[in-house]
């Protein structure tokens, strides 16, 4: 009993210490850099720090632009602005790049960056990378060093996506020798390095000392990573962590109304979150039966009791942030008569796979709600995500009705694999997407514009909704990034008054 | 000591009734249709045709507590079923030759499930079969038959001493003759128990999965399913976990309660001083 109450002293004595630790680097006299740190949450852990040969959102949401730099990155906007690169050219005939480079840029290990790590990073892509995303470079026909601070690229064909693809992760400048443990030691220019990572837990990143930019208010940030969206929220709660990088249960934010506490940020994604319907079988291999599904939801109700009417509505592959999109969501009305009759009276019973996430167990049920009204009985599995859901739905194509969060930026070309779990086949699509890429940009916006209609107009899936961004911190907490459309996490004007 | 276990016995049965009568009557009648969503019922107040208000997808809450009833009860029956169909007959081939190496293979394996959480089978089979209703049954019957094996082999070992059985092998009657005619009369008393308190069990192991997303499939109602939808709510309207939670709380009381009621009236000691 006595030990007890030592120990309960002594954890007295470490929360007391901690505080006013809290309270020193809070005071600090102006003129000295604050230590100051924060904590943020999010909800899936990277499996390792390589991104260049393991799938996954988490590892660019951590370290893209806060430890590895691009030449160019996407700002809040969506525009692509200058990073690395101070500025560049492009040739009149589109296939060539040339960018001038930032001087006195250094990376982590203290090697400097010059055109020849440009030429390295790239050429990396093509032999080293194991993504499937890897294929948006393949358009590079050379990277060459004109001097170290000027790079030049050839592309075999005029390309619009190519100076976007170099705003992701396939972009990211690395150092000639920083490659060895990518797993576990990232090289790169940014203004945070990898401080300590402790697995299942949290990762640490630390401000860059040498970094060549602004540097950042922080002394350091770590993110802390939880499974469960309950377990994230009460740690805000109890001040555990400073923001919750992405609220999963949307009901929940009444938890954080008191504005003199929280703020809560509602931005936006280039989440789709996708009724996908197998095109490659019946029933919804037939146009009509997909046109009546789109006809029986009610988005907006589905929106409003699902995800508590966070997030926007969309009617096709395109969100608001994309420069060629165009409101489609009158396309389809809620019309469960006109639904009924698309179907011509006859019943169907579909299977409705879908991943045990929870804006998905959500949606499906309001679905199948809405569905049962217009004569359709769909049964709802939910798989056990990602293996099962991947092996069954993705990758064998085992369903006929499935919900899921299209996260990826510009994903519409997805709809040209016709090999794609989705199975809609429409050559006219692909055409479209083809010249778009090839076209100037106004040809490339009128065509995409085009693509996006024809997608609705074929019913190839429905758009339930357009993935909310939503961020609580605690108030004083500034220079959050509201939107998430790039695929990183920015932490770079992250501050605490 | 006649007084309370009555009172055990009468409560219990009590709460066990009205679970039964609230499935059945689910059949016939439920206020709402319990799947249906309707977004103008959101997080409805309790009143005006919606005794218990809505959930989030403005669902009866009333409704689906009635059909999850039928939920618990349909777990709740096979799962004890699959059990004791099982765990019987192991047990009292178990009980009925005891030095045989039959016997110590079966309470050996029967060591080997027991000691296996039934939560753990039932994730392993939901993620190997599929989540769903079935599989958590399966599976919470199958940790659930040694427990019934183990009962029965008990029992067995004592009717097997008794007079009668020992006069009914000298009179050379053949075992499964024995078994049905004389052991398994003498041990349903004890079945009756364990398969009650079992039931208590099997209740709380859905409603567990279920709450994990490896029970029941949404929508079917469910009462572990009503209080996981309701975590995230559970700050700003409680009562949506309330009432599941109370339902679940009760279900199991009253099973808990039958059991141990039964066993005083059934125990023929207890029942002589009566």
């Amino acid at each position: 009993m006595r030990r007890i109450g030592i120990w309960i002293a002594v954890g007295g004595l470490l929360l007391a210490t901690a505080a006013c630790g809290g309270g020193d680097s809070g005071g600090s006299a102006s003129g000295t850099p604050k230590a100051q740190s924060l904590a943020v949450g999010f909800v899936a852990e990277p499996a390792n720090l390589d991104f260049t040969s393991t799938e996954g959102a988490a590892i660019p949401q951590a370290l893209l632009v806060n430890v590895y730099e691009g030449l160019v990155k996407l700002d809040q906007a969506g525009e692509i602005v200058p990073l690395l690169a101070e500025k560049w050219e492009v040739s009149d005939d589109r296939k060539t790049y040339t960018f001038k480079l930032r001087e006195n840029v250094k990376f982590s290990s203290g090697a400097p960056f010059t055109a020849d790590d440009v030429v390295f990073s790239l050429d990396r892509v093509k032999s080293d990378w194991k993504l499937k995303i890897k294929s948006q470079l393949d358009v590079v026909d050379k990277v060459e060093k004109k001097d170290d601070s000027t790079a030049v690229i050839t592309l075999k064909q005029p390309s619009n996506g190519f100076l976007y693809s170099m705003a992701t992760r396939l972009g990211a400048m690395f150092s000639r020798t920083g490659v060895s443990d990518l797993a576990n030691k990232p090289v790169g220019t940014g203004p945070y390095v990898l401080g300590s990572w402790r697995r299942g837990d949290s990762i640490q990143l630390d401000a860059n000392p040498s970094y060549w930019g602004t540097k950042p208010p922080l002394s350091s940030i770590t993110l802390k990573y939880f499974k469960d969206a309950t377990a994230m929220n009460n740690a805000l709660l109890t001040g555990g962590i400073d923001v919750i990088s992405s609220v999963q249960a949307p009901e929940s934010l009444q938890q954080f109304a008191d504005p003199n506490r929280f703020e809560v940020i509602e931005g936006t994604t280039n989440g789709e979150v996708v009724l996908s319907m197998n095109n490659g079988r019946p029933p919804f291999n037939d146009k009509k039966a997909r046109q009546a599904v789109r006809h029986a939801i009610d988005h907006k109700a589905l929106l409003d009791t699902a995800w508590a009417g966070r997030g926007g509505l969309i009617g096709s592959m395109v969100p608001p942030t994309d420069p060629w999109y165009e409101d489609r969501t009158g396309d389809y009305p809620y019309d469960p008569a006109k639904a009924k009759q698309l179907l011509g009276g006859k019943t169907y019973n579909v299977k409705m796979r879908i991943p045990n996430l929870p804006y998905a167990v959500a949606s499906a049920q309001v679905v199948k709600s809405q569905l049962a009204q217009v004569g359709i009985t769909a049964e709802i599995e939910p798989l056990e995500f990602p293996a099962r859901w991947l092996d069954q739905v993705f990758t064998k194509g085992d369903y006929d009705l499935s919900i899921i969060n299209h996260v990826e930026p510009r994903d519409m070309g997805i709809f040209a694999d016709k090999s794609y779990y989705f199975g809609y086949d429409n050559p006219e699509f692909g055409k479209l997407l083809a010249s778009a890429d090839q076209g100037t940009e106004q040809e490339q916006t009128d065509d995409l514009k085009q693509a996006a209609k024809l997608l609705s107009d074929d019913a190839a899936a429905d758009w339930l909704f357009l993935f909310p961004n939503l961020i609580v911190a605690k108030k004083g907490v500034t220079g959050l990034p509201e939107n998430a459309i790039s695929e990183s996490f920015d932490f770079t004007a992250l501050a605490k008054q | 000591m006649r007084g309370r276990t009555n009172a055990g016995l009468v409560a219990g049965g009590a709460l066990v009734g009205l679970v039964v009568l609230t499935a059945v009557a689910s059949f016939f009648w439920t206020p709402h249709d319990p799947t249906l969503v309707d977004a103008a019922q959101k997080l409805r107040e309790p009143g005006g045709g919606y005794p218990l208000g809505a959930d989030k997808f403005g669902r009866d809450t009333f409704s689906q507590l009635m059909v999850g009833a039928r939920t618990t009860l349909y777990v709740g029956v096979v799962a004890v079923g699959i059990a004791a169909v099982l765990g019987v007959p192991l047990g009292m081939i178990a009980g009925m030759t005891p030095r045989g190496w039959l016997s110590e293979l079966i309470m050996r394996v029967n060591d080997l499930v027991f000691a296996f959480p039934a939560l753990l089978l039932a994730v392993m089979f939901g993620a190997v079969y599929g989540a769903g209703t079935l599989t958590a049954m399966i599976a919470i019957g199958v940790a659930t038959v040694p427990a019934f094996a183990r009962v029965a082999r008990a029992a067995t070992l004592q009717v097997m001493v008794t007079d009668y059985v020992l006069a009914a092998r000298a009179a050379g009657r053949r075992r499964p003759a024995i078994a049905v005619r004389h052991v398994l009369p003498n041990i349903g008393s004890m079945l009756i128990v364990q398969a009650s308190v079992s039931f208590a069990i099997a209740i709380l192991a859905e409603a567990a999965l279920s709450f994990l997303g490896f029970g029941t499939r949404p929508p079917t109602p469910s009462w572990g399913r009503m209080l996981q939808e309701s975590q995230e709510l559970l700050f700003s309207t409680p009562r949506l976990a309330l009432w599941p939670g109370l339902a679940i709380a009760l279900a199991v009381l009253g099973f808990n309660l039958l059991g141990d009621g039964l066993r005083d009236y059934l125990d023929p000691k207890l029942r002589r001083i009566r």
